[in-house]
Formats: C-alpha cells, sequence, structure tokens
C-alpha cells in the first residue's frame, strides 16, 4: 500500500502525517494523536460515540479515512475546552447529570456542538432530533436533552 | 475493527474517476461519503484494491433547476438537498424521504448518489466475515444457496435507499457516465431484481446526476421501521401526485423498487392497487420483522400514504 | 432518617464528570504500554463440535507474532461461580459448545499481523449434533452438551411454601397462561476489553468489571496463582448492566498471552464480539397459575420458568432465581411454588441483567390484571391489597425492614389519573403499572460485606480506599459525596482510591445492588470513626463538650460558639503529634442469613433490605401497523435515601429507556445458533427520538439501617418499566401479551385477536 501524506488541522494545531490509505479517521486520532476522547464502540457508523467535528460538521470518524481529510479542520473533544475554560456544553453535561458511563459523552458533546453552532435557539424538538444520531444506554436521553438546552442559553 | 488494505485515489473529475477505475483493472470501487461502503469493507464484504475518492469532483456537488428539470449533482449531501428551498417547494415527497433517512449526522455526510447506489441488505449478509464464515456463504456471496430462504436461487436482499423511493415517484432520471461516454436512463429502470447484483450499470459506470422534472407535486413518504431515527427502512411507499395522477413506489421489501400508477383514486381502486402492491412485496425472512408482516404493511403504508396526499390536496 | 444534611439528599456534579466532558477519562482500549502487543481470538464456527487438535505452529512462524495460545497452555481448571457449577474452561480443550466461543489467540506487534496469524492456526473439529431451544433440550435423546448435565438441565431451583394444590383448589378464581421474551443484549456503549500485563511474577489487569475483587479471585484460581499475584486495576466502564460481573474469556485470553510473551497484551473485542462471545441474556418463558379469593387476595401462585442458559452454568442458581425473587420480596403470598430450570444449549453465554427476567415478572403483572378486573378490582387496589409492607415477612422468610412500595403506588397512580383512565381507555389506549422489590445486594457467602480504608493527610485532605466500583451508575461519586457529608470537607478534598484488588479490601461489587446499601455504609464507618478522632481532640483544643462540635467547610467548631473554631488539617497534625494519626477502617456485614443457598437452602434473611419502585406506562396502538407509542411514562422509586437525587433520577430515566421502551424494541433474534443482530443497527437500543415524557419521583422510606437512610436507586424500575408497558397494552387491547419484545408484528396479531374476540 501507497501511503497518503495528508495534513489538517486538530484542535487547532496543524498537523502532517503520512498515513495508510486504509487508516480510519478514528484510528489515527487515537493511535497516533493519543486523542482518545472519541470512542469506537459499533465500528460501523451506527451509533455515533466517535462523532468528531470536521470543518463544521459532525463526522462519524470510524468510516471515514483519514487520507480523506487533506486540508480539513478537525475538532475533538479534548479541543473544546480552551485555555482552561470547559465549553458550555461541557459545563452544562456535567450539572445537568448527562453523563453516565461516559461512553458517548464524547460524541453526543460533539454532535450537540455542530448543531449550537448553527442554531444557538434550537427548540427541545431539534434538539432531540439532532442527538437521535447518537446511541446512549445510560441514561434515558432526558438529561442530555437539557443540557444542550441549557448550553444553548449560555451561548445565545 | 480495522479496514483491508487498499489503495487511495481522489479523483478530480469524471473522466479522471473513470480513468483511475480502469488503470485499477476494475478491482477498485468508488468513494463518496462511504457511510455505505466503509461498513462493507470493515465486514469485508468487499475486498477492493483501490478506493477512488470522488468527493473532490467539484461539477458533482452542484444543485440546478434549469431546463424544466432540477439536476443534483451526485456529490449532493442528503442534507444539502433536504435544505434546498427548491426541494422544499416543489418535491415535499423527496423532503420527507430525505429526512427520514438514517440520521441528522449520515444525512450530512451521505451523498444523493451514494444513497441510491447502495447495496442491498440482509440480516444474514450485513456481517463480519467471520460470522458469514460460520454461516456459509450465500448467493450474494457467491455461495450456493440463500441463507433465509432454503433452496433459494434468488436473493431478495433489500434495497433500502429511501429516497430512491421519492425519485422513482417522480419520475426522476439519472445520468450515467461510463467510458465511452454518457447516457441517461430512468431511475427505476437501473435495477435488476436480483439482490446478488442489484443494478443494471456496468462496473465502473459513475452516477453523476439525478434529474427530476420540475413541476410541483404533492407527496407522502410512509416508512416503517422500529426506532425513528437511524433506521433502514422495513418497507416504505412513496407516493407522488401530480394533477391527480399519483405514481406510487414501494421500496424497503425485495432488491428493487416497485412502481405503480394509480388509474384512479377512489376507495376501490385505491384498495385493489394497495392489496396487489402487498402481493407483489416479496418479503422473506431477511429483516427483524417477520415477513408476513412486512408484506401486509406494504399496503397499509400504500394506502395510507395515498390517502394523506388526497386528504392534502383537498 | 438523619436530616440536617449539608451535602448527601444535593443534585451535586458528579465526581467522575470532569473527566468524561473532557474526553480525559481513560477506558480499557484507551491504554497504551511500552511493548505492548495486539491480541486476536479464533472463535468456533460450529455451535458444537469435538475438537480434535489445535496446531498453533502456523501463527507463530507469523513475523511479528510473539504468543499463541489455547485451552491446552490453560491450568485445565473450569470456572463457575458454586462447586456445582464448575464447567466453564473459558478456552475448551475437549469440545467448543457455541458458534463464537473461544478457542485459540495470538498476540502480535499489530492488528494485521495478529488477523494473518489467526489465518494460520488449524483447528481440526468433528461437528455435533446441537440443540438452540431449551424446550427441545431437555426432552430425552437431545444431544448432551455437558456430561454431568442430564437433560441439559443445568439448575433446577425449588420452592414450596404452603400448600399451592390446596389453595389452587378451593380459591374463587385461577388463572394460567404462558409467557416468552427473547434475551436481550446489554448493548453497553463499550465493547469488552483486556489489557494484561505479566512482569516478574504479577499480573496486572485492566477491564471494564463490575466486581475488582471477585474477578481477580476467578481468575486467580484459573491461572493457579495466590490473589496478591492477580491485580485488578481501577478503570472507567462504559457500561454494564449485569453484564461485566463474572469472569469472562477474553481474561483468561489476555492474562496467558501476557504471561507467554512476557509483554502487555491488549484485546479489545469488536461490536460483534462483544455480542456473541462476552455475555448475553436469558431468553425465557414462564407459566404462571394465580389463584384469587373474591376480594382479590393473591391465595396461590404455581410459577415454571425455563432459562435459556446457553453454553455454560454463569450465574446459573442466582439467574434462575431471581425474578421469582423480586416478585415475593414486593407481594404477600401465603402458598407459593416455583420451579425454575436453567438448561443448557448451543448458544452464547449468559450472565445477569438488570431488567432480568422480562417474561415472567411482565406476565405476573398483566394476568393479575385481567384477573382483578374480573372481580371488579383496579390495577391499583390489587397492588395495594397484596402488597407487602414494613415489618412483615416474605414468604421465603425474608424480612422487610423500609418499604414504601405503597406510596410509589399511590403517586404514580395519582399523578397519572390512573384508575380513571385504566376505568375507561380510548380505542386501543391503555394505562398499565408494573411493581417490583429488588434485594440490596444477593447474598455471597463473606463477599457480602465491604471494608475500607481511610486516611487525612497532614494539609487535611483526605484519601479514601475502597473495593467500590463504578460502571457509569456514580457509585465513585456517591461514596466521596457520603463521606464529605462526614467529614465537613468539599467534596474535592477527597481523592478516592478505588476498585484495585492491591490495595482495596474485600467488596462486593456493583453488580447486586450493594454500592449504596453496603460498600457506602462501609464508607460511613470508617468516616464516622474518624470523625470521632477529630472531635475527641478539637473538643480538648477548643475547650468545649465534643457534643458540642461540628464539622464544616474543612473547619471544626463549637455549635453553641462558632467563633470557636479550628481548620480540620491542624486537628489532623495534632493527631500525628500525638501518634494516633487520623486513620480508619469500616467495615459493615448486611445481616443476612449465612446459611441460605440457592437451591439446597432457598429461605432466610437474602438481604439487608430491599427497595420498591412502581412504573406507570401510557400507551397508544396503532390499529394498522400494530405500533406502539409511549406518550408518557412515570415511576416511582423508594431508594430509602437519594444521596445524589440527580443521579437516581438519571439511573430511573435510564431504566425507562433500557426496560420501558425496549419492551417494544429490544430482542436477540437467532437462526439456530447465529445471533442475527450483533450489532447496534439491528439491535434496537431506543434513541432519543423513541423516549416518552418522563416523571421520575423519588420516595424515600428511610431505610433504618441503610447509609442516610439509602438502599439501592439503580434497578427496580428496570425490573418493573416492562410490566407497566405489558399491562398498558392488556388495557388498550384486552388480551395478554404473549412474547416479548412487543415489536408491530405481535400486536398487531393481538389487536386482530381482540377484534375477534370482540366479535
Amino acid at each position: 500500500m501507497e501511503t497518503v501524506k495528508v495534513a489538517f488541522t486538530v484542535n487547532n494545531e496543524e498537523t502532517v502525517l503520512q498515513v495508510s490509505p486504509n487508516e480510519t479517521l478514528l484510528e489515527t486520532l487515537r493511535e497516533r494523536l493519543d486523542l482518545t476522547g472519541a470512542k469506537e464502540s459499533c465500528g460501523i457508523g451506527s451509533c455515533g460515540a466517535c462523532t468528531v467535528e470536521v470543518n463544521g460538521l459532525p463526522l462519524r470518524s470510524c468510516i471515514v479515512l483519514t487520507s480523506e481529510m487533506q486540508g480539513a479542520d478537525i475538532t475533538t473533544v479534548e479541543g473544546l475546552n480552551r485555555e482552561g475554560k470547559l465549553h458550555p456544553l461541557q459545563q452544562t453535561f456535567m450539572e445537568e447529570g448527562a453523563v453516565q458511563c461516559g461512553f458517548c459523552t464524547s460524541g453526543m458533546i460533539m454532535t450537540a456542538k455542530t448543531l449550537l453552532d448553527k442554531n444557538n435557539q434550537p427548540t427541545q424538538k431539534e434538539i432531540i432530533k439532532t442527538i437521535s444520531s447518537n446511541v446512549c444506554r445510560c441514561t434515558g436521553y432526558k438529561k442530555i436533552v437539557k443540557a444542550v438546552g441549557e448550553a444553548s442559553k449560555k451561548t445565545a | 475493527m480495522i479496514l483491508p488494505g487498499f489503495e487511495y485515489r481522489k479523483a478530480t473529475s469524471v473522466a479522471d474517476a473513470i480513468a483511475l477505475y480502469n488503470d485499477f483493472e476494475g478491482k477498485a470501487r468508488y468513494l463518496a461519503g462511504g457511510t455505505d461502503l466503509m461498513p462493507l469493507l470493515k465486514y469485508r464484504l468487499a475486498a477492493p484494491a483501490a478506493i477512488i475518492d470522488l468527493k473532490g469532483i467539484e461539477e458533482l456537488k452542484a444543485i440546478a433547476a434549469i431546463d424544466g428539470w432540477l439536476t443534483i449533482g451526485a456529490n449532493v449531501t442528503l442534507f444539502e438537498l433536504k435544505n434546498h428551498p427548491v426541494v422544499k417547494e416543489y418535491f415535499p415527497l423527496l423532503y420527507q424521504s430525505l429526512d427520514a433517512t438514517s440520521c441528522e449526522t449520515l444525512q450530512m455526510r451521505a451523498t444523493i448518489g451514494g444513497n441510491l447506489l447502495q447495496d442491498t441488505r440482509c440480516i444474514e449478509y450485513n456481517k463480519s466475515l467471520e460470522w458469514r464464515a460460520a454461516r456459509g456463504f450465500c448467493l450474494k456471496m457467491g455461495g450456493k444457496c440463500c441463507n433465509v430462504v432454503p433452496h433459494s436461487r434468488v436473493c431478495l436482499s433489500n434495497y433500502c435507499s429511501d429516497n430512491a423511493l421519492s425519485l422513482v415517484a417522480l419520475s426522476a432520471e439519472a445520468d450515467l457516465a461510463e467510458a465511452g461516454g454518457e447516457k441517461t436512463a430512468g431511475l427505476e429502470k437501473i435495477y435488476t431484481g436480483s439482490g446478488s447484483k442489484p443494478f443494471v450499470v456496468e462496473p465502473g459506470t459513475l452516477l453523476t446526476r439525478i434529474r427530476i422534472p420540475l413541476e410541483k407535486s404533492k407527496g407522502v413518504y410512509e416508512k416503517l421501521r422500529v426506532r425513528n431515527s437511524i433506521d433502514y427502512p422495513l418497507a416504505a411507499v412513496a407516493v407522488a401526485m401530480k394533477k391527480s395522477v399519483a405514481r406510487v413506489c414501494v421500496g424497503g421489501v425485495g432488491p428493487a423498487p416497485l412502481v405503480y400508477e394509480l388509474a384512479g383514486t377512489d376507495e376501490g381502486t385505491l384498495r385493489d392497487a394497495a392489496n396487489s402492491a402487498s402481493t407483489d412485496a416479496r418479503a422473506v425472512p431477511n429483516a427483524i420483522l417477520s415477513p408476513a408482516y412486512r408484506k401486509k404493511m406494504v399496503g397499509v403504508l400504500f394506502r395510507r400514504a395515498v390517502q394523506k396526499v388526497l386528504r392534502e390536496g383537498a | 432518617m438523619e436530616d440536617n444534611l449539608n451535602i448527601v439528599g444535593k443534585r451535586v456534579v458528579r465526581s467522575d464528570s470532569l473527566a468524561k466532558v473532557t474526553g480525559r477519562a481513560r477506558y480499557t482500549a484507551d491504554l497504551k504500554m511500552p511493548n505492548m502487543l495486539v491480541a486476536k481470538v479464533l472463535r468456533s464456527p460450529h455451535p458444537h463440535a469435538k475438537i480434535l487438535a489445535i496446531d498453533l505452529d502456523g501463527a507463530r512462524k507469523v513475523p511479528g507474532v510473539k504468543a499463541a495460545i489455547s485451552g491446552f497452555d490453560g491450568s485445565g481448571i473450569k470456572w463457575g461461580v458454586f462447586r456445582y457449577t464448575q464447567d466453564h474452561a473459558m478456552l475448551p480443550t475437549d469440545k467448543v459448545r457455541y458458534i463464537g466461543e473461544d478457542v485459540a489467540a495470538v498476540a502480535a506487534v499489530d492488528e494485521e499481523t495478529a488477523l494473518e496469524a489467526l489465518s494460520r492456526i488449524r483447528v481440526d473439529y468433528e461437528p455435533l449434533p446441537s440443540v438452540f431451544d431449551p424446550l427441545e433440550a431437555m426432552r430425552e435423546g437431545a444431544p448432551i452438551i455437558h456430561e454431568q448435565y442430564k437433560n441439559n438441565i443445568n439448575i433446577h431451583v425449588h420452592i414450596d411454601v404452603g400448600d399451592v394444590d390446596k389453595a389452587m383448589e378451593s380459591a374463587f378464581l385461577v388463572r394460567e397462561d404462558t409467557f416468552k421474551a427473547a434475551g436481550e443484549a446489554y448493548a453497553m456503549m463499550e465493547p469488552y476489553a483486556v489489557v494484561a500485563s505479566f512482569q516478574n511474577g504479577f499480573l496486572d489487569l485492566w477491564m471494564p468489571n463490575a466486581g475488582p475483587h471477585v474477578r481477580a479471585k476467578a481468575l486467580a484460581n484459573l491461572l493457579k496463582m495466590p490473589l496478591n499475584k492477580v491485580r485488578v486495576r481501577h478503570i472507567n466502564s462504559g457500561g454494564a448492566f449485569g453484564g461485566r460481573s463474572e469472569v469472562a474469556p477474553a481474561d483468561l485470553v489476555a492474562s496467558l498471552l501476557s504471561i507467554k510473551a512476557d509483554r502487555p497484551v491488549k484485546l479489545v473485542l469488536s461490536r460483534e464480539e462483544n455480542a456473541t462471545s462476552s455475555r448475553q441474556i436469558h431468553d425465557m418463558s414462564a407459566t404462571i397459575k394465580t389463584a384469587m379469593s373474591k376480594d382479590g387476595t393473591i391465595v396461590a401462585k404455581d410459577l415454571r420458568a425455563i432459562y435459556d442458559g446457553g453454553a455454560y452454568s454463569s450465574t446459573g442458581p442466582i439467574a434462575t432465581s431471581v425474578p421469582f425473587y423480586v416478585y415475593e420480596e414486593c407481594y404477600r403470598f401465603p402458598n407459593i411454588r416455583y420451579n425454575g430450570y436453567r438448561i443448557i444449549t448451543n448458544k452464547g453465554i449468559r450472565g445477569m441483567y438488570g431488567c432480568h427476567g422480562r417474561a415472567f415478572l411482565a406476565g405476573n403483572e398483566a394476568q393479575m390484571d385481567l384477573m382483578a378486573k374480573e372481580l371488579g378490582l383496579d390495577p391499583v387496589e390489587i397492588r395495594l391489597k397484596n402488597g407487602l409492607r414494613a415489618g412483615e415477612m416474605t414468604a421465603t422468610k425474608s424480612r422487610i425492614t423500609s418499604c414504601g412500595l405503597q406510596e410509589t403506588i399511590e403517586t404514580t397512580a395519582r399523578k397519572t389519573d390512573f384508575q380513571k383512565r385504566w376505568a375507561k381507555p380510548q380505542k386501543l389506549e391503555g394505562i398499565g403499572m408494573g411493581c417490583v422489590a429488588i434485594m440490596c445486594g444477593f447474598p455471597m457467602g463473606f463477599r457480602s460485606g465491604s471494608s475500607c480504608y481511610l486516611k487525612i493527610n497532614d494539609d487535611g485532605y483526605v484519601t479514601l480506599v475502597t473495593g467500590v466500583v463504578d460502571n457509569g451508575q456514580g457509585n465513585e461519586s456517591m461514596v466521596i459525596q457520603a463521606a464529605s457529608e462526614i467529614l465537613g470537607v468539599p467534596m474535592e478534598d477527597i481523592n478516592l482510591v478505588n476498585a484495585d484488588t492491591e490495595i482495596t479490601n474485600l467488596d462486593p461489587g456493583a453488580y447486586s445492588q450493594a454500592a449504596a446499601f453496603v460498600s457506602t455504609n462501609a464508607v460511613k464507618i470508617a468516616c464516622e470513626k474518624a470523625r470521632k478522632q477529630i472531635v475527641a481532640i478539637a473538643a480538648e483544643k477548643l475547650a468545649v463538650s465534643e457534643t458540642d462540635i461540628a464539622l464544616k467547610n474543612r473547619l471544626v467548631y463549637s455549635v453553641a460558639n462558632p467563633e470557636k473554631k479550628m481548620p480540620i488539617a491542624w486537628v489532623v497534625r495534632e493527631a500525628f503529634a500525638r501518634a494516633e494519626p487520623v486513620v480508619a477502617t469500616g467495615t459493615f456485614f448486611p445481616d443476612i442469613d449465612l446459611e441460605r443457598e440457592w437451591i439446597s437452602r432457598p429461605w432466610g434473611q437474602m438481604a439487608g433490605t430491599f427497595s420498591y419502585a412502581t412504573s406507570v406506562a401510557e400507551i397508544a396502538v396503532d390499529s394498522e401497523t400494530g405500533m406502539i407509542t409511549m406518550p408518557r411514562f412515570t415511576a416511582a422509586h423508594d431508594c430509602g435515601r437519594a444521596i445524589n437525587p440527580m443521579a437516581v433520577e438519571g439511573q430511573i430515566e435510564g431504566s425507562v429507556q433500557q426496560a420501558g421502551v425496549a419492551a417494544i424494541t429490544e430482542g436477540n433474534l437467532w437462526d439456530g445458533g447465529h445471533l442475527l443482530n450483533p450489532d447496534l443497527l439491528e439491535y434496537k437500543v431506543p434513541l432519543a427520538c423513541d423516549m416518552p415524557e418522563i416523571d421520575a419521583i423519588i420516595v424515600e422510606s428511610g431505610d433504618p439501617v441503610g447509609p442516610f437512610g439509602a438502599k439501592e436507586g439503580g434497578i427496580a424500575i428496570r425490573m418493573n418499566a416492562y410490566s407497566a408497558v405489558a399491562c398498558a397494552l392488556t388495557n388498550a387491547t384486552g388480551v395478554l401479551f404473549k412474547e416479548m419484545p412487543l415489536t408491530p408484528d405481535k400486536v398487531l396479531e393481538m389487536v386482530e385477536k381482540a377484534t375477534e374476540e370482540k366479535g
């Protein structure tokens, strides 16, 4: 396999890597860049635990090749709290008790972030629709929906 | 779960993509959003020598309403298409099926081209190599018999594109590019009816654009699924109504959508049409709900969808 | 119940959440170590086959492979929770018993190499006849899966209290029905993973687990190593729900590979492997015969349940018993007989589940509603009439010390206008109620208690050392909150060192509802001892009486004269100087009958206390598609005392998803021994858009022994939410369900049957 040279930005840091063509973005983040916040749960794009933000959109990194990431602007959950300050979603997920086992949390927060970035006053219905992209096994989603709503008040 | 080995190439034009395909002597797969292809690769249901990324082909990203057609580039994502003003205004049916496709995150990645050319699915097929090896290879894997219908020689895996049903109901056409040039076909003509090889297109053919006649229509999409997000249809019906002519497309059951034109919309005609759609549906135990139920639901959804359109028309 | 609390009872931010929202919380698959190898497992493609030979040579020759093992590299010891259930070698050498069973494994420098090596392993099998249905497996002539289990009957629990037959004969109303339910998938978001690191004779292990001490013991047995050389270490766990309770084949695989390679090994299961080859939940059926007197008193129950146990014993006797017990802990049964059979089949290994026994429990509840209706009673009246109360004994002689059952019934009924709506349901709309109790801790012999240690450092910060483990439910935060309350220091001043078997003392683990009642009690006791030491010194220094001393905000002060105060840190330093440092151990052992045994002596005090809950589901059924929609769910849980109400609500809401909505969507599907939905696409974990509005109600009965009155706050709704849905469906259609999950195809049959009956 010919390796592929890819240059992209991760959490504001420019990164240039030589990757195998069959390497997924999730593998690159976790194995090479030690960004283990994104998780592999289903491995086939059906649960959202690996969601990261790429060019402003939520992306399931387990079914995307790193080779496709040339020029991309990538944000992972580790990149959300800048200068020691938590992102409003991180704050409200804690305050509202939206975190239990935590395995879906990064993906859930990143999905919600892309919603708030383009719609900072979502209705409850819109929040539910967006986070219905992600599976959570612990919470019953109620506190997650609440946390996203509360965060939208902080970002408004 | 790691991917198998392959080369990665990025195409810059349609011609470039086809040339790359031929460079790899046909042992390549086109990649658009990857939401269908990547799981297939992970499960070793495809083992191409190369992946040819189409996302760099700018000309396939456009949506244009010209010359009486809405022309949609194959690279347009489902989410972009869903939010396009012309779609909302002219084709409520397409809006509904796009909105009912999987979930928002995947709508933002999946392209309309990939959605239409997605592989057919079966509960005994979309599994890892180890799972399938233990079960025994089926018709679609090149084996001798079907794993869900013993002794069957036909693969009835399900074609699960939500949007194909809308587009067929809307009489959409598909532009197909091959090494020899482009051709156009009615979308409903691209299906073989066999789950083993669901599409008539030759290997290397690229779906470049979808074209829908630009006439306002009413429409309803009815989808049977267990969860209200992420899930593929277990049966689905799309109805497009133009000038009191209803064109109905049934899918999610079997390898190809089935089209019906309703001669009238009176209760008797509708009942007969719904019954015959139910009779036509070739449901086998290849999904999580029973085949008898799915078959029955084709009729129920058929009637519901048409009645709903009629109510809206009133 | 103690009032006047500063922190306990408050909606505090959980101590573990900061690491989780920032992506810094480490789970097993996130671990990296120098020289770490990747492991992969070769699995059985056969449901039942004799192993003739395993040849690992080909695998060993692949460059980059550092170890290859099979069961022939093991000790030959078989695992079982009880002496009479020791049947699971984890890596078999005689025969394979399910598709996906671990047969051999390799450790290599990377995953590609490991996969290549697996393809070079040769296993010769002689396929044997297999059996997948428990009823067929029990028949004469069925293939025998383990020689020692005649007719494949792994476990038979027989309980017979009073005179059931006599009571049945003279009862006013008798009814018998049979219910089935597909087993569910735990579907915890974290697929199973193990890191094993063997160095200098010591084995360190990380894996999601619900009881580090029992896990270490099982592995020590399997590896023939002393306990202090098998160290299960702390790591975050991405959900358990009962599926991470027992030792797993992957634990042994990773351990053997690490020992052989003399390097750390990481084994991460794929989602599919997690379903086929970690643990699954029992499919089951239940035949329920109930006798009532004219006034609705339950006079007798004759119950028979058959559990599809899969290939090995697992927690067999417990799994076979628990649905019965949670029912008899809830209602009064003067005459009751239970025959529970756990049958071995050629399917994956099974375990306990937070929602265990839905055919049995939902069947009992739904049948009771129909019988009540016949007697002119409603579900609320029949439950209040037959429900146990504090001070009563269960049929198998457990005393109920605190009981909020009545309050949970009355509150949910009032908030939903239950009786009126149940009496006159709209067309195909229904409301249903489910009740249950649950023991706070299974009897586990000497492992039933918890013991912890704490020290206060010379800066006043606290180190708390306990075996308690957190699988996501919030146990870590709970014990910190309890310690913070007693020691008068903020939660962030307490460093919790937990779930590390070489450091922490024996603890029952988090899989038997024991963490709040047992483990937190131990923490409370230790903290109270330390507090007593602080109070004694402070009283002397401040020249006030010990009864006048309070601790708050890192200070010790006089309640009568708050100006008299000093930092706790000063007291701690003074204690060091007196050669009496502030250190304490705390041990709590629940008041249980240690003679009790699941099969040979199924009576006596089961647990220190029992929690209670009531669920109410409101549903509507689509008459043409059979689809159920559920607009609202009301759940009240008597958890004794909510240490963190926000965490208890989270447990209730999660239970509504995992048991209530799942009653409609979730169930494993099989084609013989092939699991058809081992993924997160075809296995239907409900999504946000599928959830009802939830009213989560906390009822605090204040247990006399529980820490601050607490019992458990996580599982009772999980054990009755499906009953509420089943009962609502009976209310909507007038007929009983036959099989769960209540997918639309099955519901449509019920609707059609109901229409026929109405004629």
